[in-house]
């Protein structure tokens, strides 16, 4: 028996999200003599990101937010390395390059870097004039900026913005939705309801304006002295003034270490329904992945907490001899109406 | 003003620039008006080597020690920061190297080992520095400056500081020091800051009182030798007490004094005798090696009844030992060595400002009662640096001979003269018919060698007789108590560097709810047995905490007292732990976790 035998198999998980901790929580149940390693360029541990509209109730400590205290890694024997970038992958050798020139050897590896928020291109310029909201640091900095009552201008307005919309006009801010074909982003939205929901979003206190019928976002300036620190234009030549303007257009994923590294990448990084890529040591979980899909024909992407906490969940298991298909959860998929004209969607639970 | 109590660690490889940013960030947050405490580590070898490690407290309030625990690290050398990644607590920073030249195998950054509770911040130090500078000759400044930058420290006091620090160089060198300085610090204000360390409002330099100065033990000695009118030093470098004679080698000069580096220690002991006996304030300084050395003379300086100054730092010993380690093992060497009875004063100060004081009273007494006073410091000390007040006048006795002067006609000079207080009115080289022979031998009232049963007696009985008025010796702490008043679970006392931690261990005892005071002793020799005695009084346990396997304090307290104590004596080679005490103050008082109450019958 060599001593590579003898070692006990190396787990490697590049991201800490969702997906990517209920890898690791799944691969230290059924491999206790691993070990695992979590890399992340976050600073932070795992931390649930859906809470961070919280902070527009004056929660302003990151522990708050935290899945698990400092003493679960410890206890679970799983190792995280965070500000920590991975240049890139070396699938034929098994070695994963980190930017700060270390090597670490993997004997499995799951990708679970999730997405990052998409800007379509005509707005890239516009960028510093923006705040995203994809983390604490960002959403503390957009509390900062928003005064007491002070109006948010919403461009996009995908769940993950409609979420923090609803929290920020519970506390007295004022929202403007400019709205377009990423308005309810990841649900898919029929012609028929999407009046119907915009309606219920107006219901719900938050200004809606139908952005492509002003001809589109034209530009963003800043305020003129005395008025709101933002100004949208649009195409038609009207305007909306707000404190901040947040741009919500969904996500892309986060995937560029991989280009070259072997497995296929279209948008994401391809995978069987078994989450495994084309290289048999490489799994995918969570919004980096499309998953094939049989009765489509088809890779796609899944969306919602569920359906990223079930890849890596399954992803660990047919990492460690089990041979699952991934199922999406239907309840991710579903942007309900109800008959009292309520929005019901997995992002808002 | 909220308080700020933040303890900086910055650990690197000898070489690195470790202490001289220790140095950089000490200076200039005192500037800013805050109080401080460090103690440097570093290896023995010169350069090229060993691990260093500059600690640094920061804070708003008096304190006593430095902490269990650090709120901020640096790592400017992986290798040797690694093993000390867990000395940061939860929510603290470890702050790195992001783009480091070498290829680390895996494991190798430090950003495998920051612990889970623990906010890594990695800079690319390196790069910084060479884009401001055009090299990376500035990267501990950078390093520095990410760390000033990340708290907000105040830019001026850094930047006033750093040109001090390379004063004597080339402009550009104070310029290239700048910039890496400035880029640093702006890496370091836009990062977001996730850990929750914080600088409070430093509140100013609070200089009513006096002087505010920033030393250390070895720097405070050298201070106190000069304000008290020393005119001759001879001395042989050693190491932790070779800083004392370098200090004094630039500052006696300029005042018209005298320093002599000599062969060895025991040419240094010799000339320092001998320069007191010609009336001169005259000191050496040394650590336990010179010590060893220069025991022969030291008895001589005893019997002969010259006054004379000793200065030693102590280090890890025997023999060469740990030159660069602490401990307080060469108490029994101080009050024992030599041949003969030689009693002699020891005083051992508790901490920098104590380091000042005892200096200086060290003179006072040395003349005063006409012997040889030891002043024992150790490393920890010697190295120590923390914000210091000192008095605008110095409070020393510029002279405290007891002078013959000839009243009678007939009267013929006795050296050693009986007297109600033991202490002989002494003539010096020069004085008008006060011409005598000293030598080592034992002698009569004329210092005429006689070595008569009585004779001897008598004279043993004076020299040791007349130095137990060192124990009110004026404006003197010999020892001083702290803590709850009246009956306490547990009494501690402490000597020399030990003291800082013992208070802190018992400030965090009395917040536990345990009763618990602690007892300081300066003088070691003659010893203050009524005020010890007294303190153990009032105590169920006495726990006697320091730095030396022997338990060597508490043997004398026990040789001295005939009662019991618990000795904590241990031999880290650096502070003793906090919680090593406490831990032991809990076990004493019946607690066996923090919160638990006593164990009742």
């Amino acid at each position: 028996m060599t001593l590579s035998q003898t070692a006990p198999r190396h787990h490697v998980i590049i991201g800490t999200g969702i997906a990517g901790s209920s890898a690791a929580e799944e691969l230290r149940d059924r491999d206790p003599d691993s070990r695992i390693t979590i890399i992340t360029l976050s600073r932070l541990p795992f931390y649930h990101r859906h809470l961070l509209p919280q902070v527009f109730r004056d929660v302003d400590d990151w522990r708050t937010f935290q899945a698990y205290p400092p003493a679960h890694y410890r206890d679970r024997r799983i190792t995280l390395r965070r500000d920590t970038r991975v240049a890139r992958v070396d699938a034929p050798n098994r070695l994963i390059h980190l930017a700060h020139k270390e090597t670490v050897r993997y004997d499995m590896l799951v990708v679970a870097t999730g997405g990052r928020s998409y800007l379509p291109e005509g707005l890239v310029e516009f960028f510093p004039l923006l705040h995203s909201f994809g983390s604490f640091k960002e959403a503390l900095a957009t509390r900062q900026a928003l005064p007491d009552g002070g109006r948010v201008v919403m461009l996009g307005g995908d769940m993950i913005g409609l979420n923090l919309a609803r929290t920020l006009v519970d506390t007295g801010h004022q929202v403007t939705l400019v709205s377009g074909e990423h308005t309810f982003w990841p649900h898919q939205v029929s012609e028929e309801q999407r009046p119907l929901l915009l309606a219920a979003l107006a219901d719900l206190g938050i200004e809606v304006i139908d952005g492509e019928k002003r001809g589109g976002i034209a530009g963003i300036e800043l305020g003129a002295s005395g008025l709101p620190a933002r100004r949208v234009v649009f195409g038609d030549g009207s305007s909306q003034h707000g404190d901040v303007v947040m741009p919500f257009f969904g996500l892309v994923s986060s995937v560029d270490f991989m280009a070259g590294a072997g497995p296929d990448i279209e948008r994401g990084l391809l995978v069987k329904t078994n989450l495994r890529t084309t290289d048999e040591h490489i799994f995918a979980a969570g919004n980096v992945c499309q998953v094939w899909t049989d009765a489509d024909r088809c890779y796609r992407f899944y969306y919602g907490s569920r359906n990223v906490s079930n890849m890596g969940t399954l992803a660990a298991r047919n990492m460690t001899g089990d041979s699952e298909q991934f199922e999406a959860s239907a309840e991710d998929e579903q942007l309900i109406l109800d008959a009292e004209g309520r929005i019901h969607s997995p992002f808002w639970e | 003003m909220s308080a700020t109590d933040i303890q900086i660690a910055i650990c690197g490889s000898a070489g690195d620039g470790t202490i001289a940013a220790g140095n950089i960030l000490r200076n200039a947050v005192a500037e800013a008006g805050y109080r401080v405490i460090s103690f440097d580590v570093y290896p023995p070898e010169i350069r090229g080597f060993g691990k260093c490690i500059s600690r640094l407290r920061v804070t708003t309030e008096q304190v006593y020690s430095l902490k269990e625990c650090s709120d901020v690290f640096l790592s400017l050398d992986d290798s040797h920061a690694i093993p000390h990644v867990g000395e940061v607590r939860d929510y603290g920073a470890v702050i790195f190297d992001s783009k480091p030249v070498v290829v680390n195998e895996e494991g190798a950054h430090i950003s495998a080992h920051v612990r889970p509770g623990q906010i890594p911040y990695g800079f690319p130090f390196r790069e910084i520095s060479e884009i401001a500078t055009g090299a990376n000759r500035s990267r501990n400044i950078a390093a520095l400056a990410v760390i000033a930058g990340l708290y907000r420290l105040p830019q001026a006091a850094f930047r006033r500081t750093i040109e001090t620090t390379f004063g004597k160089k080339a402009k550009a060198v104070i310029a290239a020091n700048l910039a890496a300085f400035d880029a640093g610090y702006a890496a370091g204000s836009d990062t977001f800051k996730l850990d929750d360390a914080t600088f409070g409002s430093s509140g100013g330099k609070a200089s009513g009182a006096g002087t505010v100065v920033i030393l250390n033990g070895n720097a405070a000695v050298a201070r106190g030798l000069i304000d008290a009118g020393i005119d001759t030093f001879f001395g042989y470098p050693i190491t932790p007490a070779t800083t004392i004679m370098e200090r004094l080698a630039i500052e006696m000069p300029k005042r018209g004094k005298r320093l002599v580096q000599t062969e060895d220690e025991i040419s240094a002991i010799a000339a320092c005798v001998g320069a007191g006996y010609t009336g001169s304030r005259s000191a050496t300084s040394t650590s336990g090696p010179g010590l060893a050395l220069m025991m022969e003379v030291l008895g001589l300086s005893t019997i002969a009844e010259v006054p004379c100054v000793v200065v030693v730092s102590q280090r890890g010993g025997p023999s060469t030992g740990m030159p660069t380690k602490t401990e307080q093992s060469d108490l029994n060497a101080a009050l024992y060595g030599s041949h003969g009875d030689s009693k002699r004063i020891v005083i051992a100060p508790t901490n920098v400002e104590g380091c000042y004081r005892c200096a200086g009273k060290a003179f006072e007494m040395a003349e005063r009662y006409q012997t040889p006073v030891i002043v024992l410091l150790d490393l920890y000390l010697s190295n120590r640096y923390e914000t210091v007040i000192l008095a605008r006048e110095a409070p020393f006795d510029r002279d405290c001979t007891k002078r013959w002067r000839k009243t009678d006609h007939d009267e013929v000079y006795k050296r050693f003269a009986q007297s109600k207080d033991d202490v002989s009115p002494r003539a010096i080289p020069g004085d008008a018919e006060g011409m005598h022979v000293i030598t080592g031998l034992e002698h009569n009232e004329l210092s005429r060698p006689n070595d008569q049963p009585e004779m001897h007696t008598e004279m043993s009985r004076k020299r040791h007789d007349k130095l137990d008025a060192a124990l009110t010796h004026p404006d003197f702490t010999v020892s001083k108590r702290f803590g709850d008043d009246g009956r306490v679970d547990v009494g501690l006392l402490a000597w020399g560097s030990t003291f800082g931690e013992t208070l802190e261990a018992m400030i965090k005892a009395q917040a536990e709810g345990i009763r618990c005071a602690a007892m300081k002793v300066v003088m070691l020799s003659p010893f203050p047995a009524a005020a010890v005695s007294g303190f153990m009084d009032d105590c169920r346990h006495v726990l006697v905490p320091e730095l030396n396997y022997e338990g060597q304090f508490a043997r004398l307290v026990q040789a001295e007292l005939a009662r019991p104590v618990v000795s904590l004596a241990r031999v880290p080679g650096g502070p003793m732990r906090v919680e090593e005490i406490l831990a032991e103050i809990r076990r004493l008082a019946g607690r066996t976790s923090v919160g638990a109450t006593p164990a009742t019958n």
